[in-house]
């Protein structure tokens, strides 16, 4: 640039200055303005949307799906659809490295590419249009980041209209801003109809876009929640060992562990000195000595880093007399029947086999076959389904074993059949109370159908 | 009386210089676009307020970076909306400084005198993302940590250095205890104090040249 453009430049500056305002106040003020009505937007976003719970951080949970920042999504969804383009789409670090640090290359040296001094915009047509089309791009990846490439069907209609608003339209784009470069008009024309059918496509994508699974991840946060969740996950995965309290000091029912003798996990002796850490680690690796099963993901288990927490957080606090359990967390299992109530799975069954049965009864443990884990399960399986659940009658099997009647084999009578459930030891008799109304009403599942059943007392005079 | 002290300040400190040469300057014609460069500052000075305030409370090590945060959002006071601030500016100040150099971009602003503005600019858009990335870790949670496997693995695919850009940015084979303490050492000091001193750059350039006006059919 000679002296001659730059004196121009400035001169032409100099006019626009003396027609112009005073940085204070006029410039300030609209600075102030915007910046308030920012600070507004965020204590609105901060109140009303937060920031949703995330679990912990757990290296061993390899199913969870990654998805980086969202502002690198765009970066992803183009790195997916370059990635199904023939032949090139194998060569990864080309997506991964070389585009992106061209694109940052020439944006850093923008001043020194476009070095001419015209600033209006049909002066310099070609950068605005490949920029327009790029930033058109780059938003609607980021909207679209979420639809898969393959639809469930194996149809790949959607990665084909992806690759064409992501890949296909900016680069036929650029192509023509080469040929078109001298014609403001054309320019215009190409970029606005680059643009529009890129939009128009993902809207279609969007549109056909399988319904996001709202994969609830329960997050407790709150110490009632977390004692809660501890609670379930204890009555899930340990019970048919330590038992619904932890106090089983001799394991009955558990294949292979027949007999064993324990310290009673709710002891001083285990909770004083065990710590929070060496307790996690336990759930985490398990006694596998001992015959404790490792729990942890890291391990092989079942349990992720925060829900062998939410146990150790539990134990604590309904074991351990050093802590003081929150009122809320006492409520009860279910709600006491009244007179004449009958009731129902929803309500009184679904928490007490939670908590007392499926240890057991779930898939993968011994028990005959007999799952537990929903209202279909408890009614149909189990090898002696015909005879376990019997509406209104008092020799069900099932009603027989939670009174302590073990069912003795008919074909070699001293040899038991079923024994005596839970194994370890005997439900409490208003436990039993509920298995026995609700199986002689019927076993209705909601509670209305059981409010139906339930008789009123008559009130006797 | 308030004059006297006024002018004693004045004489010292120069309080008139200051008033002319910082704010009675004058400015082209500005728009509503014009703001969006000081408003990205003030996101960054929010962000460094209530950064400020979480490092009361944020521990960075695996065992309790997660804990601390809950403690953060349950136990302090008004900790869920210091928090919720942080996190939404975090998400604002992105979007800002992108559409602050859009803007920039589109006025062609970037020209004759303003080119190492602009190089500045660059160098803030980065770090910006930088201080993103970083602080996206810190709260050690499931999301957090997958994020930043993939973000780091990414880097890692550049031929021949992604071996070492790895290891280098998570201080090993693998995300460990190493990583969060040095993407915590990066969020709060490194960059953070590389953005202040390129802003000021940026600001003093800005005043030195004044800000640009709207281009029309003359220019
Ligand atoms: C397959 C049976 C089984 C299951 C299921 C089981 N444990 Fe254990 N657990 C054991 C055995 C056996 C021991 C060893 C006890 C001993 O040595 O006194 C043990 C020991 C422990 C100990 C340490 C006691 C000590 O003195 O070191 C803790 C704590 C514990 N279990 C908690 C749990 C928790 C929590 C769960 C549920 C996630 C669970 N266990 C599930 C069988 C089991
Ligand atoms: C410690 C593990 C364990 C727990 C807890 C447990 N069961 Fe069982 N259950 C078994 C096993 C094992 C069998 C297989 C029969 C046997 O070995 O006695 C079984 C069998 C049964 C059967 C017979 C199924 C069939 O079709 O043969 C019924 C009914 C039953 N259990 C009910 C219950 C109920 C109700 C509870 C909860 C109150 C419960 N069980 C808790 C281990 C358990
Ligand atoms: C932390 C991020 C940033 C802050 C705090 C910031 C701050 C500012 C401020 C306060 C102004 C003057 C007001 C305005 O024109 O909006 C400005 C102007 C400018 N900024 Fe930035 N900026 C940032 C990022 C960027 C980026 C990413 C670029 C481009 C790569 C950039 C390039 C420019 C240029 C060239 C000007 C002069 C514009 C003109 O004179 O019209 N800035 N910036």
């Amino acid at each position: 640039m000679n002296d001659e453009t730059k004196q121009k430049i400035n001169k032409r500056y100099e006019r626009e200055l003396d027609k112009g305002e005073r940085f204070w106040p006029d410039t300030i003020f609209k600075d102030l303005i915007t910046s308030l009505a920012i600070f507004l937007v965020l204590i609105l976003l901060a109140t009303f949307i937060g920031i949703p719970a995330e679990p912990k951080a757990d290296p061993s949970d390899t199913s969870y799906i990654p998805r980086p920042e969202w502002y690198f999504l765009f970066l992803f969804k183009f790195l997916a659809l370059y990635g199904q383009l023939p032949l090139i789409g194998k060569i990864e670090w080309i997506a991964t490295v070389l585009i992106p640090g061209i694109a940052i290359g020439v944006l850093t040296l923008l001043p020194f590419i476009e070095k001419n001094p015209n600033r209006y915009y049909s002066k310099r047509i070609l950068p605005i249009s490949i920029m327009t089309v790029m930033v058109t791009g780059i938003v609607l990846l980021t909207l679209m980041s979420e639809v898969p490439t393959v639809s469930e069907d194996g149809s790949t209609l959607l990665g084909t209209l992806q690759t064409t608003v992501g890949i296909f339209i900016p680069l036929t784009a650029y192509i023509l801003f080469a040929v078109f470069k001298s014609n403001t008009r054309l320019m215009l024309w190409t970029t606005s109809l680059a643009a529009v059918s890129m939009i128009l496509i993902s809207g279609t994508v969007l549109a056909l876009a399988p319904e996001k699974k709202t994969e609830e991840t329960e997050v407790a946060t709150t110490l009632v929640d977390q004692i809660f969740a501890g609670q379930d996950l204890y009555s899930v995965y340990c019970t048919e060992c330590h038992g619904d309290d932890g106090s089983v000091a001799v394991i009955q029912g558990v294949e292979g562990l027949e007999g064993e003798e324990i310290t009673p996990i709710n002891s001083r002796d285990v909770l004083y000195t065990i710590t929070d850490s060496a307790m996690t680690e336990v759930i985490a690796y398990g006694r596998p000595n001992a015959g404790m099963t490792p729990f942890g993901k890291t391990y092989g288990g079942e349990l992720t880093r925060s829900e062998i927490d939410y146990i150790v957080v539990f134990m604590r606090y309904m074991w351990d007399d050093r802590f003081e359990v929150p009122a809320e967390a006492l409520k009860p299992l279910f709600p006491p029947l009244a007179q004449g109530e009958v009731p129902s799975y929803d309500v009184h069954i679904q928490p007490i086999v939670k908590r007392y049965c499926v240890s057991c009864h779930r898939a993968g443990k011994e028990n005959n076959n007999y799952l537990m884990t929903s209202y279909e399960e408890i009614l149909t399986t189990g090898d002696n389904v015909d005879k376990n659940i019997i509406a209104g009658d008092e020799g069900s099997y099932f009603l027989q074993v939670i009174q302590e009647h073990a069912i003795m084999n008919p074909e070699a009578p001293d040899e038991e059949l079923i024994g005596v459930m839970p194994p370890n030891r005997a439900l409490k008799s208003n436990i039993v109370e509920v298995f026995f109304r609700w199986i002689m009403s019927g076993m209705p599942k909601t509670a209305e159908e059981a409010g139906a059943l339930s008789t009123t007392p008559t009130p006797t005079p | 009386m308030f004059k006297n002290i006024y002018d004693w300040l004045d004489e010292r400190l120069g309080l008139n210089d200051l008033y002319t040469n910082l704010l009675d300057r004058p400015e082209p014609k500005t728009t509503w676009w014009n703001t969006l460069g000081s408003a990205s500052m003030f996101l960054f000075i929010m962000q460094g307020l209530t950064g400020i305030f979480l490092t009361v409370y944020y521990t960075p090590s695996p065992d309790h970076a997660y804990d601390s945060v809950q403690y953060i959002m349950e136990g302090v006071a008004f900790g869920w909306l210091i928090r919720g601030i942080h996190h939404w500016g975090a998400t604002l100040m992105v979007v800002l400084v992108f559409v602050h150099m859009l803007r920039v971009f589109y006025t062609a602003s970037f020209k004759f005198p303003r080119e190492l503005t602009w190089l500045i600019g660059i160098g803030l858009f980065l770090t910006t993302l930088g201080m993103g990335f970083t602080g996206y870790l810190l709260p050690w949670n499931q999301k957090a940590y997958w994020a930043t496997t993939v973000g780091t693995q990414i880097a890692g695919t550049a031929p021949f250095l992604g071996e070492f850009i790895l290891k280098a940015l998570r201080g090993g084979p693998d995300l460990s205890a190493l990583t969060l303490q040095r993407f915590f050492s990066a969020h709060i000091w490194i960059i953070p104090a590389v953005l202040v001193g390129l802003m000021g750059i940026h600001l003093y350039l800005i005043i030195k040249h004044g800000e640009s006006h709207f281009p029309t059919k003359e220019d």
